[in-house]
């Protein structure tokens, strides 16, 4: 499958804070890539420099094969782009926004945008500034099904909508893509919006990519782990010599009292053997398959 | 497209635009209209000669029009650009960068050139009827580095606006503090006249400092 977004080298610096160095990653044609990771692990500042309006210390981000700082207005109108918290004009209406965009873009679709607005209860004369987050939400997505890019780059297109409208949104988004075959790069804080519309995903740590894999592999192959130890007492060696075990396999290991918890990809069989190899004394361990939340508050920590 | 543009910056200037065409027309027509009172109380020979003899210019309550003028427009029409970063709407679109930038700033100085012009006429075809050409141009000559100064506050404005990091914003502010003193610092009738075309010159090379501000913003400067 083609790549329609390659980062390549990816390194940016806010002053001397490194946000991360030598990313690297693909997003193929037709999927629905979500972005994850807790704040401050440079989310937006990958969305800003795929967008255009951030250039990375070091590293080169091409989107249909062309460097999105030197990118052709014609390759630019085949990206959608939508910003922080729904971003538009707030000094436009509904219709005279249409009209505005409409002009841009030889195949704009100006049905699609007033078939959205039909459903929402606000007159097309009304402003866009006067109107809920949630209204703003359906206007830009409005615009951008009217638009019909081939790739769609959301920044956090959770943020401010009710849990009704992003259900909305999503399920609108979700539809719209699988039919059309459109490729989508997303952020969102809200893991349960991704679960539901994104294929793949992206997990961010400090400074760096944890994994990317189809979120239907982490959903049938992560397990959260959980055991009885009696060497609690000993807990900061037992939790560091497990972080290291198994090749750093087993996430984020965390002991309340004699409770081992922690999130791993392998099978009970291999976590069993890890944990007799660190001679680790337990008893009763137990897996769970959980949602991509749990997996990754697993993979990330909490704190 | 073009049209398109125009069509977005009219719609968050039009009230200050409209506000601004009758500020500079209300101006020129007082103006206009103390000259005409005078010489009814006074005679046309004595506002000659005070003219002529006292440098009398009438003209000036319109000298800080323009750049008040200039200074608003350039809020107006740029600072919903840098609302919540709406400006990464209008650079996403189709549409080269550059070329947005003075499509955007060619609407203001024509906007800015409307009221202006206008502001000239009334000043102008009043003054024609009363005094002879040479004094009424003196009056309008004199006055032109004042609209000028409205056109460099209009370009600085936008240059500060857009200026995506507020210590640069205030280092801009300051130096086009400065730079605007430069258009008022000769009161005598008819000084700028040789610097006038210099002048016009600079202004429009102020056009770059937006530019400027836009790359920057282009390439995520932060505080």
């Amino acid at each position: 499958m083609e790549a329609i977004i390659e980062c390549r080298n990816l390194t940016h610096f806010y002053g001397k804070r490194l946000i991360y160095e030598n990313l690297n990653f693909k997003v193929p044609e037709g999927r629905i890539l979500g972005l994850l990771g807790k704040n401050g692990t440079g989310k937006t500042t990958t969305i800003n420099i795929l967008s255009g309006y951030l250039e990375p210390r070091k590293g080169e981000c091409l989107i249909f094969g062309e460097n999105i700082r030197s990118m052709n207005p014609a390759t630019r109108a085949r990206i959608g782009l939508l910003i922080e918290g729904h971003v538009q004009y707030q000094f436009m209406t509904i219709r005279q926004i249409e009209r505005f965009y409409s002009a841009f873009y030889p195949q704009w679709r100006k049905d699609a945008y007033y078939e959205l607005m039909a459903k929402l209860k606000v007159a097309p004369g009304q402003r866009i500034a006067n109107m809920s987050c949630g209204q703003r939400s359906q206007v830009a997505l409005g615009l951008i099904l009217a638009q019909n890019p081939d790739l769609l780059v959301l920044d956090d297109f959770s943020l401010g909508l009710d849990p009704g409208y992003r259900r909305l949104f999503v399920e609108y988004l979700r539809e719209y893509a699988k039919a059309e075959g459109k490729t989508v790069f997303l952020t969102s804080h809200i893991i349960q919006d991704m679960e539901r519309l994104v294929d793949d995903c992206i997990i961010m740590d400090y400074g760096r990519i944890l994994l990317q894999c189809p979120v239907a592999q982490i959903l049938s192959n992560f397990r959260i782990y959980r055991c009885q130890t009696d060497e609690y007492r000993n807990g900061e060696a037992l939790l560091q010599s497990l972080s290291q075990a198994g090749g750093g396999k087993l996430y984020h290991p965390s002991l309340i009292r004699q409770n081992l918890e922690f999130g791993s990809f392998l099978s009970d069989a291999e976590v069993g053997r890890i944990l007799r190899q660190e001679q680790i004394g337990y008893s009763q361990l137990r897996s769970e398959r959980v949602g991509l939340e749990d997996a990754f508050l697993s993979m990330t920590g909490k704190y | 497209m073009f049209k398109a543009v125009f069509f977005k910056e009219w719609l968050k200037t039009r009230w200050c635009l409209s506000a601004a065409f009758v500020l500079c027309s209300g101006f020129s027509i007082y103006i206009a209209s103390r000259v005409m009172k005078a010489i009814e109380l006074q005679g046309a020979g004595h506002i000659w000669e005070v003219t002529v003899s006292r440098d009398a210019l009438f003209a000036e309550p319109i000298t800080f029009v323009p750049l008040l003028i200039g200074l608003a427009l350039g809020l107006f029409q740029y600072f919903p650009e840098m609302q919540r970063k709406c400006f990464k709407l209008t650079l996403h679109l189709p549409y080269p960068a550059l070329r947005m930038t003075l499509v955007m700033l060619l609407y203001g100085l024509l906007g800015l050139s409307l009221c202006f012009v206008a502001s000239l006429i009334l000043l102008w075809i009043p003054l024609a009827q009363v005094f002879p050409s040479e004094l009424s141009s003196r009056i309008v000559l004199s006055s032109l580095p004042w609209f000028a100064a409205g056109y460099a506050a209009y370009l600085f404005s936008a240059w500060i606006t857009l200026e995506p990091t507020w210590k640069r914003r205030v280092f801009n502010m300051i130096v086009a503090a400065f730079c605007l003193k430069i258009f008022f610092m000769a009161p005598a009738p008819e000084a700028y006249n040789a610097f006038l075309p210099w002048l016009s010159l600079c202004v429009i090379a102020l056009i770059s400092l937006v530019w400027l501000s836009v790359l920057r913003f282009k390439a995520g400067k932060q505080d």
